[in-house]
């Protein structure tokens, strides 16, 4: 038996199984956005269709969720109708759209195509995109009444995980 | 009822490996011929049920029979043949097939050229084998069964990964990989086997060698395809991102390569047996490690198949594998005790230490860097990631540490030598390296790093060349005509030295490539309105337009770019932006025009009406680095023909044995 080699390989073995189980069960695609708990930032876009400026700033005293989307995304044809549904449902919630890399055109047609129930803003040249930390589309920041984010979320929203993660912005 | 036939044939394998695993073990406790005989049965009963299960997937496949869940999940009628075949190992389910496929036919073909040979250690190969057989019936019976049933199927599927069906390496990469991955259980059985026997006899050493020979070969030659595959399909202009997968297939590559050098000293001094030994169980870890980092969702990878529940099965084995190995080690390393010693440290022994040593700090290098972000958010939970800027500080210089063996070691001669043999050995190539850096500098390179390279890569081609036509020179000089003399020193009885001298040319190759290409590219962005010309290394490219192309799966713009050099045409360009329906991010397909000298590379960075945002890259040699790679590829082939059988009577090693290796 020798000694050495055994104390160093169960060392090893402790080491890789530790580390590789905490990793289990985590979304690695998943990025913790810096901006929960902070002021969400300020963002006066024109409104597509109709030419008005929404700022975010007028929007304290309820929740607002922001989804961030383009036409020219996949999973955002799938999370529309979600969106649609749920801001009718939701008459004391904002939802906001910002898109961007986009044209009026092309927004237009998606919105007559598939309905639309909130303001869709153009992000011209995507900086709130960038302001925000956006890493793909659809992403979607939940931000509670009193301008603070406090969840965001990457990918497709489905009815559950809306309400799961609005609940955070009316606590 | 093709579902229903697959379950029965994998539940079969699940016993079929079981039973065989513990029948070999016994048999080879108990020494016996019986035994060992019916073990041999049991690993081709396994590999035939491994086949014929791939065979009726494959079946459900090509029939499109979405009743097999598998189908449902990848299947489609609108993509062409080539695709329903090959979508057998593009997604979880069916990929844990198709490794269980290429398990049975490596355990069933090394099971029967062996059929009479190596008696002694042969049942606990066997053993070995079949209980990693064992555990991947297992999981295609349970945790990934692709053989599920739907009770009412739809018509038609999504397809594959659309990713995967947009160029034709990926028919290649994928089984060159699992041929790669799988094959490192061989060489691993064969180690257990000479533990559990307590020995490791000289006669032994070639079919250990040559079972690592061979998986190394497909692993060289897959990464290399990954990484073309990268650089023509995902249009960031590089072929390697130290994405965790890549390094998961670079980490058993590394071990096995370290393995390869360190079973030459074994086999000339009698020396580094225990540590042969660990290494290749390394590389067969790494080989389990890396399918847990693609296939349990905990790192973020282009290769990472959906979240699964395998991750934890895996995960068991992984540590079941790892802890049975390191105590079967502790237990019998002692006894694996040196025949020789070694004489001197300048000598090609010494020199093989280094390598060995440089290899395995390589692979802690990578290992620890792929894995660092897991450690620091299981102890801080705080995310983070290691990039580039790491790895390359940490990989560059090993490295060129790396090359600089790879010409001094060979050049050094075996055992103890006087200075002056060392001298004349080490001072000539000397020569090549100063002619190749001159010529490079004059060339333009006025990077430290490549610099260096040229050096060293001009001295190891110098030793390599002369080493691989020295035992051609010594027949001439003996006075036989050059064909006999050709064919008798570098492809009959010179064979593997003649091999490995061809990696070795290739390998040089390889550094100098990636070091030119990497530290010599210039690239520039443009924006083009239509009918517009940017002149760019050498090239003047004008944008013609562009169209927009739907697929089913897929939308696609296509820009097309007419280059030209000096008035003249030279080619057209077509690079493209796919945007897939079930992805975040569009995908750009880059265009590439490939020389001797390099390659023109064009990237779509956006579209907006009349104008395309592009990418333009001039990339020296960089298509060198694939041929290289191949060339390695075949001196390890060229190495592994095996020799003819010697004439001499080998004396069994049963016969000469005594009981004290016997399995208590």
């Amino acid at each position: 038996m020798n000694r050495t080699v055994l104390i160093i390989g169960v060392i090893i073995v402790a080491l890789v199984v530790f580390v590789l189980f905490a990793g289990l069960g985590k979304d690695p695609q998943h990025i913790d956005s810096p901006l929960i708990g902070k002021p969400a930032p300020s963002f006066a876009l024109k409104a597509v269709g109709t030419g008005e400026t929404v700022d975010l700033a007028t929007l304290r005293g309820k929740p607002v969720i922001v989804n961030f989307w383009a036409t020219w995304c996949g999973p955002c044809y799938e999370e529309h109708p979600t969106l649609v549904a749920n801001a009718r449902n939701l008459p004391n919630v904002q939802f906001v759209g910002v898109v961007f890399n986009d044209t009026d055109d092309k927004i237009l047609r998606f919105l007559s195509e598939r309905g639309s129930a909130y303001p869709n803003l153009l992000d011209t040249n995507g900086k709130t995109a960038i302001a925000y930390g956006v890493g793909g589309v659809p992403e979607t920041y939940f931000i509670n009444p009193a301008g603070v984010v406090v969840a965001k979320f990457e990918g497709p929203l489905s009815t559950e995980l809306l309400q799961e993660n609005l609940a955070k912005a009316l606590r | 009822m093709t579902a229903a036939l697959g379950r029965f044939l994998i539940l079969a394998s699940v016993l079929v490996s079981t039973t065989g695993a513990i029948i070999a073990y016994a048999a080879g406790a108990k020494r016996s011929p019986e035994g060992l005989r019916w073990s041999q049965r049991f690993a081709y009963a396994f590999a035939a049920l491994m086949l014929a299960a791939t065979g009726v997937m494959e079946y459900a496949l090509i029939t499109h029979d979405f009743s097999v869940e598998y189908v449902a999940h990848v299947g489609s009628t609108q993509v062409p043949l080539w695709v329903t075949i090959v979508s057998l190992w593009s997604s979880l389910e069916g990929s844990i097939l198709f490794w269980g496929f290429i398990l049975g036919i490596y355990i069933a073909a090394t099971t029967w050229i062996n059929r009479n040979d190596h008696q002694e250690y042969m049942p606990f190969a066997i053993g070995t084998w079949l209980s990693c057989g064992a555990f991947f019936s297992f999981l295609i019976a349970g945790p990934a069964n692709p053989f599920l049933t739907i009770a009412n199927p739809q018509l038609d599927g999504p397809g594959p990964n659309p990713l995967l069906q947009n160029h034709l390496l990926m028919i290649i990469h994928p089984p060159m990989l699992y041929l790669g991955y799988v094959g490192m259980t061989i060489p691993f059985g064969f180690a257990i086997a000479a533990l559990l026997r307590g020995r490791l006899g000289q006669s032994f050493l070639r079919p250990l060698r040559a079972s690592l020979l061979l998986p190394w070969v497909f692993l060289t030659i897959a990464i290399m395809l990954g990484g073309w595959w990268a650089y023509e399909v995902l249009g960031w202009g590089g072929y390697w991102a130290w994405d965790p997968v890549e390094n998961a297939s670079l980490l058993p590559w590394l071990t096995a390569t370290a393995a390869l050098h360190s079973a030459i000293v074994m086999e000339r001094r009698g020396v580094l047996k225990g540590w042969t030994v660990t290494l290749i169980q390394a590389s067969f870890l790494l080989t389990i490690l890396g399918t847990f980092m693609t296939r349990s969702g905990v790192f973020n990878s282009v290769h990472s198949f959906t979240q699964s529940a395998i991750g934890p099965t895996i995960l068991i084995f992984l540590a079941a594998v790892l802890l049975f190995s390191v105590a079967l080690l502790a237990l019998r390393i002692d006894s694996l005790e040196a025949e020789g010693k070694l004489d001197s440290a300048v000598s090609r022994e010494g020199m093989f230490l280094v390598n060995n040593l440089f290899f395995v700090v390589l692979t802690f290098t990578v290992l620890i860097g792929t894995c660092f972000p897991l450690i620091v958010e299981a102890i801080k939970g705080k995310q983070m990631s290691v990039g580039r800027p790491y790895f390359d500080a940490m990989v560059v210089p090993i490295g060129t540490a790396l090359l600089f063996l790879l010409g001094v070691g060979p050049a050094l001669p075996w055992g103890k030598a006087s200075r002056k043999e060392i001298q004349n050995a080490l001072l000539p190539p000397l020569i090549t390296g100063a002619i190749v850096l001159i010529v490079g500098y004059a060339m333009g390179v006025r990077n430290g790093w490549t610099l260096l390279t040229l050096l060293f890569g001009g001295y190891a081609a110098h030793v390599t060349f002369a080493q691989m036509w020295l035992p051609l020179r010594q027949r001439l000089k003996r006075g036989d005509s050059f064909g006999p003399a050709l064919l008798d020193a570098q492809l009959r009885r010179g064979r593997r030295r003649f091999g490995g001298y061809i990696v070795h040319a290739g390998a040089v190759l390889v550094f100098v490539a990636i070091a030119v290409s990497s530290t010599m590219r210039t690239q520039q962005e443009a924006s083009l309105t239509r009918g517009q010309s940017t002149t760019f290394a050498g090239y003047t490219v004008t944008y013609i337009g562009s169209e927009e192309r739907a697929e089913p799966h897929r939308k696609s713009t296509i820009a097309r770019f007419n280059i030209t050099k000096d008035g003249k045409a030279v080619t057209t360009m077509e690079p493209r932006m796919n945007q897939y329906a079930a992805m975040r991010e569009p995908v750009g397909t880059p265009a590439v025009y490939s020389t001797i000298a390099g390659d023109y590379y064009i990237s779509i960075m956006n579209m907006q009406g009349d104008q395309a945002g592009v990418l333009i890259i001039n990339m020296p040699m960089v298509g060198w680095i694939w041929f290289s790679v191949l060339m390695m590829g075949a001196g390890g082939l060229i190495a592994l023909i095996p020799a003819r059988r010697r004439t001499y009577v080998v004396v069994p090693e049963t016969a000469v044995a005594t009981g004290d290796g016997a399995v208590a």
